[in-house]
């Protein structure tokens, strides 16, 4: 099957007035299929919010796709076309919907307006008929009461309704791919299980798919199919999320997942990563995450590790995996190695879980 | 209107107490109302057994030497137009702690204790991340060696990374220094994390109310059990069942006669009463409870 | 650096050039040197810019005049924004009955047009000195600069770091001068550049209608004042200070946008 969406080796670049362009997505090759989620994961300064940009042609000014970037997209290459060609795809086959939605709605349009606008920008229908399409569009993100919602301003509904009319406005052109950019990050707890709910739903029932661009590895399990963990401008790590958590193979995605909360784990410190990214101009040589990595050998100084296999569809770019036999850590490594422990959870509370799990079985059939 | 009623607690030295809700739940107007930098209309708050309303101005600002506040959004707490170093000097200079000349050499030993680097005291707030801000914004509560510290939502506009970064800090200083927090956050995997005892809040009262271990791992209340419930599971294996609360909380304005929950309520037991009444907080297990079904055990089943 | 503030720059060199040598090395601007035949001559090499109908040297009294307009308007500004400053400091910052006695005074300030206030008060007090002058006209300017700065400082009121300095326990007073003041000033030094072009004007115009400078005093309004009856004959005599006017303008003009650029960038 050919996925719906094919970016190989995108690398996009910022010229500067003086010294030489930055770099600051640097070969990125993935592929998004029909109606699967995945999940775009970094600390900020990734490039992950770049790289979601770069799929519509929506780069900030001074950023540059390179020449040998491909975004193909059922067949056609993006990275090719024109602004005007482009302004075919976007809203129409790829949506977008970012972290804020209160500043991208505009303050004095009612909502219905403004997601009947979209759709009458993508679709030869009546105003008449637009409205009656965005009440439903409305009743589908799950809004109570679409027909009165329809007619209100964006600062009278609560963030997560906000949410959700951007997500319906995103639904307008039909797409076939929904970029989300953090589009749960300033929301509450239990309004960002809503919205996440609210996504799954509507890539079973539009077999819609999904970028998931996230610096919190936490939301994405059993939201996503495949995750991909970048860091610096290149991909760290990729697999199917299962595979992922189960087996995550590059230090920094266990850094990642070793300083996310648990409500289930120990209480007290957290193990973390140390330091924070560095700026795309000051990316080290060799393996960029070597500053920061507990395990640090020879090679990572020197040469940028490759994206290799390390089981079935899971890639990882470490030296550390290909040590020789008898090889240590040498360097900065050895002390935040003991900070980043494996996590294991104490028997009791596995049983603890399960229990639970069994009285909650009891909860719902009730 | 009005935004938080009827909220009671107490805080030991050296102890956290966690104030967890949703936004609009009035959990930073409590902590804000605490130092004084919002007057409360009624209520009392008493500070190493003095009460603050009484005292006069100076007195005031004699008393904020002891407790401090590290806000949520680094961007806006810092000074765009002063160096680091002046800010953190801020209150050096204002309680007159330390000599004059000794001021450089605190300011830089702050800034150390803190994970950062003393040169930077003669940067600008602009240079720096979020979690490097966060630390500035630490360092200059440190300043005037409070007991207290008001966490108003410390981490939640950082990423989960800088967040295990700056919750160790907050958790190594508390050690150190023997601090008292009110940790104010939305996330309850987070507050697990550093508080001793947890509060509850939803639509300015207090719902629940406890040992952390107690009302985390056991809530009674149905929407402490939502929000546990909704706690996102980083583990693809185990499908959590979640409690997925409808709508959202009533406007402020309109706040429902009795229990302020039971328009999103799904207790089994919920009844006439408690659209009527307003349930007060009473013991059930080891945490109070404001709910007038909420029985022991009920947490268990939920999760 | 943009071409455009190059250019300011370049212009203000040239004017500041003119105002503190052109004096020191031209002939005396009141010298009447040939009422017979020397009057209205065309520019030539003894007169760089021609003479006037008193013979004058047109050139002596462009820089003498430079010294003038140039310094009324920048006194004239200073006094505006120091006024406009604690006025608008004290409305902002202040609560209750000062803070609206202190916005209806500037609201006033604003609703009654300064050239009226200007025509009358100069009319009344008849012939002023030149510092009573600057004085007056930044009197009068102040209603604009205190709105500006009662807006900033309502702003700042409010950032969370000013919370955090309350919090540390920092004055009031404490507080507006270390906190809030800093960042209510870059706007204000911006309004201040371009209120100098303003005050060129006004100042020009008054002189125009003879209620500036006082005969022979040389300013370039003045100047404009007594060649409008020979405009026809001796156009350099309107062209000389008209340009020097535009150049002044411009000149602060466009400082005052590189300014705002450099201090707001986020701004529009």
């Amino acid at each position: 099957m050919t996925p719906l969406l094919e970016v190989t080796d995108l690398r996009i670049t910022f010229r500067r007035d003086s010294g030489p362009p930055i770099v600051a997505v640097d070969g990125v090759s993935f592929t998004v299929s029909a109606g699967e989620v995945v999940a775009l994961v970094g600390e900020s300064g990734c490039g992950k919010t770049l790289t979601g940009l770069a799929l519509p042609g929506l780069l900030p000014p001074g950023a540059e796709l390179d020449a040998t970037t491909h975004i193909r997209f059922n067949g056609t290459d993006l990275a090719g076309l024109s602004e005007d060609a482009l302004r075919g795809y976007r809203g129409r086959r790829i949506a977008m919907i970012f972290q804020d939605p209160l500043t991208s709605l505009n303050p004095v349009m009612r909502v219905g307006t403004q997601i009947a606008e979209a759709i009458r920008a993508h679709q030869q229908v009546s105003r008449g008929e637009a409205r009656q399409r965005a009440i439903a569009l409305l009743g589908e993100v799950g809004i109570a009461d679409p027909e009165e919602r329809v007619d209100s301003y964006p600062h009278q509904l609560s963030g997560g309704m906000r949410q959700r009319v951007m997500i319906a406005i995103a639904l307008a052109g039909e797409p076939e791919l929904l970029v989300a950019d953090e589009p749960t990050t300033a929301l509450d707890v239990t309004v960002q299980a809503q919205i996440l709910e609210l996504l799954d739903r509507l890539r079973v029932s539009r077999r819609m798919a999904v970028l998931l661009i996230t610096h919190d590895l936490g939301i994405v399990a059993g939201r996503a199919d495949r995750v991909i963990v970048m860091y610096a401008g290149r991909i760290a790590e990729t697999a199917t999320t299962v595979a992922l958590f189960a087996t995550p193979a590059h230090p920094y995605t266990r850094g990642l997942f070793a300083s996310i909360p648990r409500i289930e784990g120990s209480s007290g410190r957290l193990p973390s990563i140390p330091g924070t990214v560095p700026r795309p101009d000051q990316w080290p040589i060799g393996c960029r995450f070597h500053p920061r990595c507990p395990v640090v050998i020879a090679n990572c100084r020197e040469v940028q590790p490759p994206l290799e296999a390390v089981a079935t569809s899971h890639l990882a770019a470490c030296w550390w995996r290909r040590r020789r036999p008898g090889e240590h850590a040498t360097g900065p490594g050895r002390r935040a190695r003991q900070a980043l422990p494996r996590r294991r959870i104490p028997q009791r509370q596995c049983a603890r879980r399960a229990r639970r799990r069994g009285c909650l079985l009891r909860h719902r059939s009730r | 209107m009005r935004a938080v009623e009827d909220v009671s607690f107490a805080i030991a030295a050296g102890e956290t107490l966690a104030l967890v809700g949703e936004s609009g739940s009035g959990k930073s107007t409590v902590g804000r109302a605490v130092l004084r930098l919002e007057e409360p209309t009624a209520g009392r708050v008493r500070f190493e057994g003095t009460d603050l309303a009484t005292l006069t101005p100076r007195a005031l600002r004699e008393a904020r030497r002891r407790m401090q506040i590290v806000f949520q959004d680094p961007f806006a707490s810092l000074n765009p137009r002063r160096t680091i170093g002046a800010s953190v000097a801020e209150g050096l200079e204002i309680h007159g702690i330390v000599p004059r000349e000794e001021i450089g050499d605190r300011v830089s030993h702050l800034l150390e204790e803190v994970g950062l680097d003393a040169s930077f005291a003669s940067r600008y707030p602009h240079e720096f991340s979020g979690g490097q801000r966060q630390r500035i914004g630490i360092a200059r509560a440190l300043a005037v060696a409070p007991t207290f510290i008001v966490c108003d939502e410390p981490v939640s506009a950082l990423d989960v990374s800088v967040q295990a970064q700056v919750l160790n800090l907050l958790l190594d200083l508390r050690t150190q220094r023997g601090l008292a927090y009110l940790f104010i956050a939305h996330d309850l995997a987070l507050v697990h994390q550093i508080a001793d005892r947890v509060a509850v809040m939803y639509l300015g009262t207090i719902v629940e109310i406890g040992p952390a271990r107690a009302v985390i791992g056991a809530p009674s209340h149905p929407y402490t059990r939502a929000l546990v419930s909704a706690v996102p599971e980083p583990d693809p294996t185990k499908a959590k069942t979640r409690i997925v609360l409808e709508g959202d909380p009533p406007s402020p304005s309109a706040l429902p006669i009795g229990c302020p929950f039971v328009t999103r309520c799904f207790h089994p037991a919920k009844d006439a009463r408690c659209s009527t009444e307003r349930p007060h907080l009473r013991p059930v297990g080891d945490q109070q409870v404001a709910c007038h079904c909420a029985a022991p055990g009920d947490g268990a089943a939920s999760t | 650096m943009t071409t455009q503030t190059k250019f300011g720059l370049g212009l203000l060199a040239l004017l500041t050039l003119l105002a503190v040598v052109g004096p020191l090395v031209a002939a005396d601007p009141n010298a009447q040197r040939d009422l017979l035949n020397g009057t209205l001559q065309p520019p030539s090499l003894a007169h760089l810019l021609g003479t006037d109908e008193f013979s004058r040297d047109v050139f002596s009294r462009l820089a003498s005049g430079a010294r003038i307009s140039l310094g009324v308007a920048v006194v004239a500004v200073a006094v505006a924004a120091f006024l406009g400053m604690v006025i608008g400091l004290a409305a902002g910052a202040s609560d209750g009955g000062l803070s609206g006695l202190l916005r209806r005074c500037i609201d006033i300030g604003l609703a009654v047009p300064r050239i009226v206030v200007l025509l009358v008060l100069l009319s009344a007090i008849g012939t002023v000195p030149m510092w009573l002058f600057a004085l007056v006209l930044g009197a009068t300017g102040w209603p604009a600069m205190a709105r500006l700065i009662r807006g900033e400082t309502l702003r700042l009121r409010h950032a969370q770091f000013v919370a955090a300095a309350r919090a540390l326990g920092a004055p009031e007073v404490r507080i507006l001068w270390r906190e809030i003041l800093p960042g209510a000033l870059p706007p204000v030094l911006v309004a201040a550049t371009l209120g100098v072009a303003d005050a060129m004007l006004l100042e020009a115009g008054l002189s125009f209608l003879g209620l500036g400078a006082p005969p022979p005093a040389a300013s370039w309004g003045g100047m404009l004042l007594e060649s409008r009856s020979v405009m026809a004959v001796a156009p350099w005599l309107v062209l000389a200070p008209g340009l020097a006017l535009v150049a002044a303008t411009s000149a602060a003009t466009l400082l005052g946008d590189a300014l705002r650029r450099r201090l707001q960038p986020d701004a529009k």
